[in-house]
């Protein structure tokens, strides 16, 4: 059956413990890892930064056979695309967690090589020319679709995959390191140049501004904040079951 | 009001419960069986003085509601707005009119715009793409501003974002007139930087309760053409399939009827989830006994649901166990006093004793199905 993918990349980013600082691989990207894996053999995991970085062996730990590095923490989509023209299937992670984090990487990716893109992917088959993946909807929704091929697919953090990790295999796999190309200066567009970081802190919530007039203060002191919505005290039970579902229909909480 | 509730004292109703009741709290009449509209306190109408700029909220609709997320990304646009600025909210799929206008008013929203058959259950991010962009094109907005969501709003923002090479900051957890904040490095920084074209929002950063209201004014969406072609040669939807409730995570539940220590038979609870397909939760005095697993323990100790609707039966309404309950956006109360603190959170009360009532809601839906063709 998967026989039929001529080519599957998985792309890995490092991921680094919030608390301690230290390296190791994203949860993320390890699920995508995992499903290539159970798709094909023979797979091109690719990660942009340092060969040298703790994280990767993780995911040779994991099951990578190989990890392909582009020596670059710069022009990452530019230099991910150019190993990546020849793939059918593209896994990503949903959001990296060592960088700006923003989820837009496989997006901006998928634009550059023109590749059809499905996100918050829990499950994939793959057919001849076209996968079949299941998607992640909140409120315990899921839903089917077919794409075609070549796609992206970036896989869900609920994806049902189980993750094994093997020390022994950090020896049996290998890291080699690909030559970054040089692209001129324009940067990732979506970047804004002046980002800066500092400590996470409590983050503070946007409100109107409120200068209250004298009418308005007394307003706000004779009507009470608590909201309280309508009371049935009267009627026999199958009245008061029968409020409760025209109360469900007329917000369309049910479907009968 | 702060009563102390001693989880183990029985619960008794005297007649004087029964005849204390809160001013706040209207009546209705059963024979109309209607819903008493709630009288908001007097809020001015943001007014504009001939807009020379827009913000653009784009939001996709669920069952023809804007959830709070949605509201709450308008309600940031409307507190960034000046004098001249109008916010336009581009609602994605259909919009169920007498409901929902006054919720988007109340959020600030000076035009809505809506495209019905951009429902989010159907996947067709071509299309949705090519028509927000020719939304963009046409209403030329300074900014754009959508819920960070997975209903295909935080998806679609991402492809427009790729598309048009536009500035973006995503995942933001705070927002001023001067700047944006993302969580980066799983979390332990806080990356900060200019308000940028467009802003993905997460849930909870804006406060959408607003002392002003926007007209919502609907206005016709401009003719598009959608490029149809590419979508359905490119994905095909096999449809939507909903999990069983019981292999739902209670905090992903939608609908959840949930057990107090007013219910004297959770068999009878089971069955009426079991009619609604809703997931079962339960009190902490539930838990505690042993009658539920505490994974179904709902509240400060237990867990945060988010359902859309959640039926108290025979919960009190404590602190900590509302404090479970404050995203849920219908709560349905079943309790036999009319002055439990529960009362006052719920959207419709019916006080009554909760077996009775079950009963006779299974007896109701069950009519309704065979009715249903
Ligand atoms: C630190 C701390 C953490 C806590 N965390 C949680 C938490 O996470 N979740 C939680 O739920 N609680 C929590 N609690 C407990 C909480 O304070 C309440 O004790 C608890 O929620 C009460 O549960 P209850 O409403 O089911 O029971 P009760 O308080 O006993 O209320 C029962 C309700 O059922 C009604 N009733 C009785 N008989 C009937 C009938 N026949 N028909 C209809 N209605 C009837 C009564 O009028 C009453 O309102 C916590 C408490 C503390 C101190
Ligand atoms: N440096 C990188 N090298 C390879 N893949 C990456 C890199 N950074 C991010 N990714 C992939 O893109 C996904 C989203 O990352 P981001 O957009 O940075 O949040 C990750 O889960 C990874 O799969």
């Amino acid at each position: 059956m998967t026989d039929s993918l001529k080519r599957i990349a998985v792309l890995v980013s490092a991921g680094k413990h919030p608390v301690s600082g230290q390296p190791r691989h994203c949860r993320n990207d390890s699920l995508a890892l995992q499903m290539g894996l159970n798709l094909a053999n023979d797979i091109l995991v690719l990660h942009a930064g340092e060969s040298e970085n703790p994280a990767l062996q993780d995911y040779l730990a994991l099951g990578a056979p190989q990890i392909n590095v582009i020596p670059t923490t710069d022009n990452i989509v530019n230099n991910l695309a150019t190993q990546l023209t020849n793939t059918d299937l593209i896994l990503s992670g949903t959001r990296a967690e060592n960088g700006d984090d923003s989820g837009l990487l496989p997006y901006l990716l998928a634009t550059k090589l023109n590749l059809a893109l499905v996100a918050d992917v829990v499950e994939i088959k793959a057919y001849e020319n076209k996968i079949e993946i299941l998607q992640f909807l909140p409120k315990g929704r899921r839903r089917r679709v077919t794409v075609c091929l070549p796609a992206l697919v970036v896989v869900h953090p609920s994806a049902a995959v189980t993750l094994n990790f093997i020390h022994a295999r950090q020896n049996l796999g290998s890291i080699s390191t690909l030559s970054a190309s040089n692209f001129d200066a324009k940067h990732s567009q979506s970047d804004l140049k002046q980002w800066h970081t500092c400590p996470a802190r409590k983050p503070i919530k946007l409100a109107a501004s409120r200068t209250l007039t004298g009418h308005e203060r007394l307003m706000a002191a004779i009507s009470s904040k608590a909201k309280g919505g309508a009371v049935v005290n009267e009627g026999n039970n199958v009245e008061k079951a029968q409020v409760i579902l025209d109360y469900l229909r007329e917000h369309q909480l049910i479907d009968f | 009001m702060t009563t102390r509730i001693n989880p183990h004292r029985q619960a008794q109703v005297s007649a004087d419960d029964l005849k204390r009741e809160p001013a706040t709290i209207k009546r209705i009449v059963l024979s109309k069986a209607q819903i008493a509209v709630e009288a908001h306190p007097a809020k001015w109408l943001r007014t504009l003085s001939k807009p020379k700029a827009r913000l653009l909220v784009i939001a996709h609709s669920d069952r023809g509601a804007v959830d709070d997320h949605a509201l709450q990304a308008i309600a940031a646009a409307a507190i960034l707005a000046d004098a001249e600025t109008a916010v336009v909210a581009l609602i994605l799929g259909e919009l169920n009119d007498n409901l929902i206008n006054e919720s988007l008013k109340q959020a600030g929203a000076d035009e809505v715009l809506v495209l019905p058959s951009l429902d989010f259950q159907v996947f067709q991010p071509d299309i949705e793409l090519s028509a927000i962009l020719s939304m963009i094109e046409s209403l030329k907005p300074s900014r754009i501003f959508m819920p960070d969501n997975l209903i295909g709003d935080g998806s679609l923002g991402r492809r427009l974002i790729a598309n048009k090479q536009l500035t973006a900051a995503t995942h933001v957890i705070e927002i001023d007139a001067n700047h944006v904040a993302s969580a980066q490095t799983g979390g332990s920084l806080l990356a900060i930087s200019e308000l940028p074209e467009v802003i993905l929002l997460s849930p909870n950063t804006v406060e959408s309760e607003l002392p002003f209201t926007g007209k919502a004014t609907r206005i016709e969406a401009p003719k598009i053409i959608i490029e149809n072609s590419q979508n359905t040669v490119t994905y095909q939807d096999l449809g939507m399939q909903g999990s069983k409730a019981e292999n739902i995570a209670l905090e992903d539940a939608d609908f959840i009827v949930s057990a107090g220590n007013g219910v004297q038979n959770l068999d009878t609870l089971a069955n009426l989830a079991n009619a609604l397909s809703a997931s079962i939760g339960a009190s902490r005095v539930v838990t505690d006994g042993g009658r539920l697993p505490r994974s179904k323990q709902v509240g400060a100790t237990g867990k945060t649901v988010t359902a859309s609707t959640y039926m108290a039966i025979g919960i009190s309404g404590a602190v900590q166990h509302l404090q479970g309950i404050k995203d849920c956006r219908h709560v349905i109360a079943i309790n036999k006093d009319a002055s439990a603190p529960i009362i006052k959170r719920a959207d419709l009360s019916i006080i009554g004793d909760a077996e009775e009532v079950m009963q006779a809601l299974i007896a109701e839906i069950t009519k309704a199905k065979v009715g249903a063709p």
